[in-house]
């Protein structure tokens, strides 16, 4: 009788776990209504790729003059936080959307570090030209010499982040994008903006 | 008899003053500006009490939308607001093709703004897209 009571206990005591554990549930990334977080969030980057494109759009500085589009090479953005950030979070977004807006072209033979944005462009032409295996390719097919695009503008930038402490238990964390297109043919900033983003709470919850 | 006729000079002198044309390009905080006659320590309680019953907050004057020299549409939006504390919201603009077609774009995301205690707002926003002609905008509370 007891051995029944016991196992008893223990299946309902389960089944309470069980169900007072939070459900995995999808986050609605359309119109999420949830909770700031003090560390950068995909909402985060959503809002400052937006507000940077639509900066960049405005600025009226992109409609090439007689025509066609800038081809525009990424350069180094500098994670400058606490926190393990891709900054292709950001960048993705606001490449995506330039190129998407036809004002630039974006290119992969030419990135920062001389590190292209995709090693096949080179790496194909080795292939395909040079390799031992050069002659299963058709000739008409292989990429010529002197095709690539040299990239007129380069794209920078910087993600940093302040903590500040105030008296009452609280913190405040101030998350600054800053994003600039250079003229890689004068070297003059084409464009520039910083948006900064602030999260205020506990000083008990990490921002990392 | 004459006293009378002096507090009520006085009285219509500081009613004029507190009724004097303000410049509406210029909002001037509650707390920043002086009292007259129909703001001051007495009557704020009321006025602001009345404004939370009757739920007063941000109201659209105008939209404005123009193509840009570089053939985006750009959409300009005039506000204000009618309540005694800041409002923060959340808005989110989508643009829509000739046919009413949602145009798909990364910049359509909840963007947060804020309008001042009874003061005027901006909110500007750019298509990424040449083919936008339209816009559509929702608005909503910051998630608590």
């Amino acid at each position: 009788m007891i051995k029944k009571l016991l196992a008893f206990a223990v299946l309902a005591s389960s089944v309470t776990f069980v169900g007072c554990s939070p459900q995995t549930e999808n986050v609605d990334t359309i119109n999420d209504q949830g909770k700031a977080v003090m560390q950068l969030d995909y909402r985060d980057f959503d809002r400052a790729a937006s507000q940077m494109v639509q900066s960049m759009i405005e600025s009226g500085t992109f409609k090439k003059e007689g025509g066609g589009r800038y081809v525009v090479a990424k350069g180094r953005i500098v994670n400058d936080t606490m926190q393990h950030i891709d900054t292709d979070q950001l960048m993705a977004k606001v490449e995506q959307e330039l190129t998407r807006s036809g004002l630039v072209a974006m290119t992969a033979a030419v990135g920062a570090g001389n590190a292209p944005k995709d090693s096949l462009v080179y790496s194909s032409r080795d292939l395909t030209r040079d390799s031992d295996k050069a002659d299963e390719f058709n000739k008409d097919t292989v990429q010529a010499k002197g095709q690539l695009i040299a990239p007129e503008l380069s794209i920078s930038g910087k993600i940093i982040q302040r903590n500040i402490r105030y008296d009452n238990g609280k913190q405040q964390v101030e998350y600054y994008f800053q994003l600039q297109m250079n003229n890689l043919t004068n070297g003059l900033v084409f464009w520039q903006n910083e948006i900064v983003l602030g999260k205020r709470g506990d000083s008990k919850k990490v921002p990392w | 008899m004459r006293l009378a006729l002096n507090i009520l000079l006085l009285g219509v002198a500081v009613g004029l003053w507190g009724c004097q044309q303000e410049d509406k390009r210029i909002s001037m905080a509650e707390d920043v500006k002086s009292d007259n006659a129909l703001v001051n320590i007495v009557t704020k309680p009321v006025i602001h009490a009345f404004s939370w019953v009757t739920g007063e907050g941000v109201e659209i004057d105008r939209a404005v939308t123009y193509v840009n020299k570089d053939g985006f549409l750009q959409l300009e939006i005039a506000g204000h607001n009618r309540a005694f504390n800041p409002i923060v919201f959340e808005y989110k603009v989508e643009w829509l093709d000739k046919d009413g077609i949602v145009v798909d774009t990364a910049t359509s995301k909840w963007l947060q703004t804020s309008a001042a205690a009874k003061a005027p707002f901006a909110i500007k926003a750019v298509a990424p897209r040449t083919t936008a002609v339209d816009f559509r905008m929702n608005t909503r509370k910051i998630p608590n």
